[in-house]
């Protein structure tokens, strides 16, 4: 719990004050920031007005009751936090020599990192200070007036956001399917132009779906949901509901970054080159210089391909050369350090696909990626664990 | 492609050429048995010169047929590497391939002048290049050319794994009689038919025992002989019988091709032999050695010497360069010196391509998907062995 230890320097003691709470902190500082605004529209920050007069002389159900009392609690919880949130980021500020009302939130992760500085191997154990609206997850806000009668006409399925969201997708389909039937009947087919692209996206994930409803589903309620998603999203007029099926998409991944390809550098003889540092797979280091046109001469460290004894490690610095059929068409230059043949091989096959980027179309850098050639390995030797032979392996038991 | 295209053109234009050649001495030959298959067997990686005098540079990367009788004379107590001979069985040809080191070492040996003291070859190169077989390819010439053939097939053989060792007669050496006696049955198989013919006699008379005794002026079948049957005294006849070659062929009645290959083990610092007190002992204290050391020597005349020096002659330790000034150690490399070099290289392209096509043509190689050619050139980075191995699978 670092985290703790973090924000009590600056006058907080998270734990006094409300120990589950601190559980859901943790949970939630894992959201990226952007999906507290989607939130909105099922949880709110609870602020709860005073009733009126005229509905204090009504009966009061006691769920309400409770409810308005843990309200207040928690707005005045959340009020304090902010307070001290505010002096926190000033003493941070100050201690950093920076202007207070200038210091953001980059500031504050820079200067906690200055100060605390952590060799704990998760990010999210290591020490921070966030907003109080980003370390605690937001709650429903009350579900039924004071009488005790629920506003939601779902409130009694136990999940009336969720199933609401169920009704919307359902709603959004039929109305799409008229829509189809009417420009059948007239004779319109879709615009093909403006059909939807859905390339490159996802439909939410189950765990970021429970945060934007404020609910926990089941998993085949997340499989309904997907597969009403996937209906909706079939329909060839699916562009016409964009907005709402946007709500509930995910990028899968940042292309922009995959699509940043290095332009080759020209050497003093006038052939194409790009080198490729930092090529790591398990403890050896390597860097990879790759230049076109070649007859398909390899140098690593100096040596020819014969650097490598076995068949194996060859056949990794093949495997690019050969899949992108630039064999015997460039020529490959290569440092390496540590580790052992394997992880050699498997750095350099990775600068050479990384390098080969350079040299091939759009269209095999994505078949490339496909193949696996250009995705780090990142996997590590696994520790020895103590009572067991090896990393998994466990002693050979005798009964006596 | 259009490049692959001219290729495959001069390498057509050189085999029809050949062929006119071919066809030219057999018509000089008059009715050879070369005639009817010459046809057939001369393509772009073939030749059917199977004298190996006769090759030039014209037949580089090509291969030839050694004749199965001559291969059994040469060859029968080894002088081919074992994975080698395997697929020389799984072909049905004993071929060997032409190449760029053994047409050198002819070509020193045609144009040596024999009445000068003996010049030393050596051959050297990485790990599976080909040492053996370029000896193997001379060797076939010196049998052709009427050399009397000294082979050692591997000399580390007697200091790794000798059949068995005993006292000396000389103290503290020791014997390696059934080696010894394995060599001399291989001298006089490669031999038997040069030594029947030439005649040779004993200068002076050897007494092996009160009993026993080669008189001089008996045969040099005779004395190989006596070595076979008497095994206890195997190791004296060789001594007996590589002085005797030397005086002769100095006294010009015969020629001498020796050839050693994995020379080196002379001189490694130990063998895996154990002496009484068991102490392993060095090469030099092993009375199989001094002859072969005795007959690299420059003392005498009349013929060649190829030695080979290879890495994996050594143990562990000792194999970190190929270079002979390495491998030899000073006191061997001051043995030989001057010697001449010869370096053994992996395939050229053009050897490769030999190769792949004479697999091919084996059917060999079943697979052959789109670039496997490029692919087994990587692979192997052209080294002959590797390349053996790689495609033992496809």
């Amino acid at each position: 719990m670092s985290k703790t230890m973090a924000l009590r320097v600056f006058g907080l003691n998270l734990v006094k004050t409300n120990r589950s709470l601190l559980q859901n902190a943790c949970k939630a500082t894992a959201l990226p920031a952007g999906q507290t605004v989607a939130e909105a529209s099922y949880a709110t920050e609870v602020t709860v007005h005073a009733s009126p007069a005229a509905i204090q002389k009504q009966k009061v159900s006691k769920a309400m009751k409770a409810y308005l009392k843990r309200a207040t609690e928690h707005d005045e919880f959340m009020k304090t936090q902010h307070l001290e949130f505010q002096i926190g980021k000033r003493h941070l500020a100050n201690m950093m020599g920076a202007d207070a009302e200038t210091f953001t939130q980059e500031d504050i992760d820079e200067a906690i990192s200055y100060l605390f500085p952590s060799g704990l191997y998760d990010p999210k154990a290591r020490p921070a200070m966030k907003t109080p609206e980003e370390v605690f997850p937001a709650r429903k806000a009350a579900e039924f007036d004071e009488t005790g009668r629920p506003f939601h006409s779902m409130f009694y399925t136990g999940k009336p956001n969720f199933f609401q969201l169920l009704h919307e997708i359902v709603e959004e389909t039929n109305k799409l399917y008229e829509l189809e039937e009417r420009m059948l009947r007239r004779g319109i087919k879709p615009d093909e132009n403006q059909k939807l692209e859905i390339a490159g996206f996802q439909v939410l994930p189950k765990d970021q779906l429970e945060t934007q409803l404020v609910e926990s589903i089941a998993d085949i309620e997340y499989t309904n949901f997907s597969n009403s998603m996937d209906r909706l999203i079939a329909s060839p007029y699916a562009y016409k509901s964009k907005a709402f099926i946007e709500r509930y998409l995910k990028p899968l991944m940042d292309q922009s970054k995959q699509l940043e390809v290095p332009k080759p550098k020209i050497d003093e003889q006038g052939r194409q080159y790009i080198t490729t540092y930092e090529c790591l797979r398990k403890t050896a280091r390597a860097d990879v210089t790759v230049r076109m046109p070649g007859t398909g001469k390899i140098s690593i460290n100096g040596q020819d391909v014969s650097y490598f004894e076995d068949e194996n490690s060859r056949e990794q610095l093949l495997f690019p050369l050969n899949y992108s059929e630039l064999l015997g068409k460039v020529d490959v230059e290569a440092n390496v350090e540590g580790g052992g043949p394997s992880g050699q091989s498997g750095a350099i096959r990775w600068g050479i696909a990384m390098c080969l980027r350079s040299f091939v179309d759009q269209e095999m850098i994505e078949s490339m990626r496909l193949a696996g050639l250009l995705t780090r390995d990142y996997r590590r030797r696994e520790r020895k664990k103590f009572g067991q032979e090896g990393a998994r392996r466990k002693y050979t038991w005798k009964k006596r | 492609m259009k490049m692959f295209r001219k290729h495959l053109g001069n390498l057509s234009r050189v085999s029809t050429q050949l062929q006119r050649n071919v066809v030219q001495l057999s018509t000089n030959a008059e009715a050879s048995p070369i005639e009817e298959t010459a046809a057939a067997s001369v393509n772009e990686f073939r030749t059917a010169v199977a004298n190996p005098g006769e090759h030039s540079a014209l037949h580089v990367a090509k291969f030839y047929t050694i004749p199965v009788e001559q291969k059994k004379q040469i060859f029968t107590g080894g002088g081919l590497p074992k994975q080698y001979e395997q697929q020389i069985k799984t072909f049905t040809e004993p071929c060997l391939m032409v190449r760029s080191p053994a047409l050198e070492l002819l070509h020193y040996i045609k144009n040596a002048d024999l009445t000068k003291p003996v010049v030393r070859y050596v051959l050297y190169g990485d790990n599976g290049v080909g040492k053996t077989l370029t000896m193997a390819h001379v060797l076939h010439y010196g049998a052709i050319n009427d050399f009397l053939l000294v082979h050692v097939p591997w000399a580390p053989n007697w200091m790794k794994r000798p059949k068995e060792a005993s006292n000396a007669s000389q103290e503290g050496m020791l014997d390696l009689p059934f080696d010894a006696a394995a060599w001399l049955v291989h001298f006089k198989t490669q031999n038997a038919k040069l030594l029947q013919q030439l005649q040779l006699k004993t200068n002076k008379e050897y007494v092996w025992s009160k009993r026993e005794s080669t008189p001089a002026g008996s045969s040099l079948i005779e004395l190989v002989e006596h070595g076979i049957a008497r095994i206890k005294y195997a190791t004296d006849t060789t001594v007996a019988l590589i002085s005797e070659l030397k005086q002769l062929s100095t006294a010009g009645q015969c020629k001498i091709m020796v050839a050693i290959d994995g020379f080196n083990a002379f001189f490694h610092p130990e063998t895996r032999i154990f002496s009484d007190n068991k102490q392993r002992v060095t090469p030099d204290r092993i009375t199989l050695t001094q002859p072969f050391l005795d007959i690299t020597n420059y003392d005498w005349t009349n013929g060649v010497c190829i030695l080979s020096v290879d890495k994996i002659a050594m143990t562990e330790g000792y194999m970190d360069s190929y270079m002979p000034r390495y491998l030899l150690g000073t006191q061997g490399f001051e043995h030989i010196d001057p010697f001449v070099p010869i370096h053994v290289e992996n395939y050229t392209d053009k050897e490769f391509h030999s190769y792949i096509n004479y697999y091919l043509d084996r059917h060999w190689i079943n697979k052959t998907p789109q670039g496997f050619e490029e692919q087994l050139k990587f692979m192997s980075n052209k080294n002959p062995y590797t390349l053996m191995q790689l495609v033992k699978a496809l």
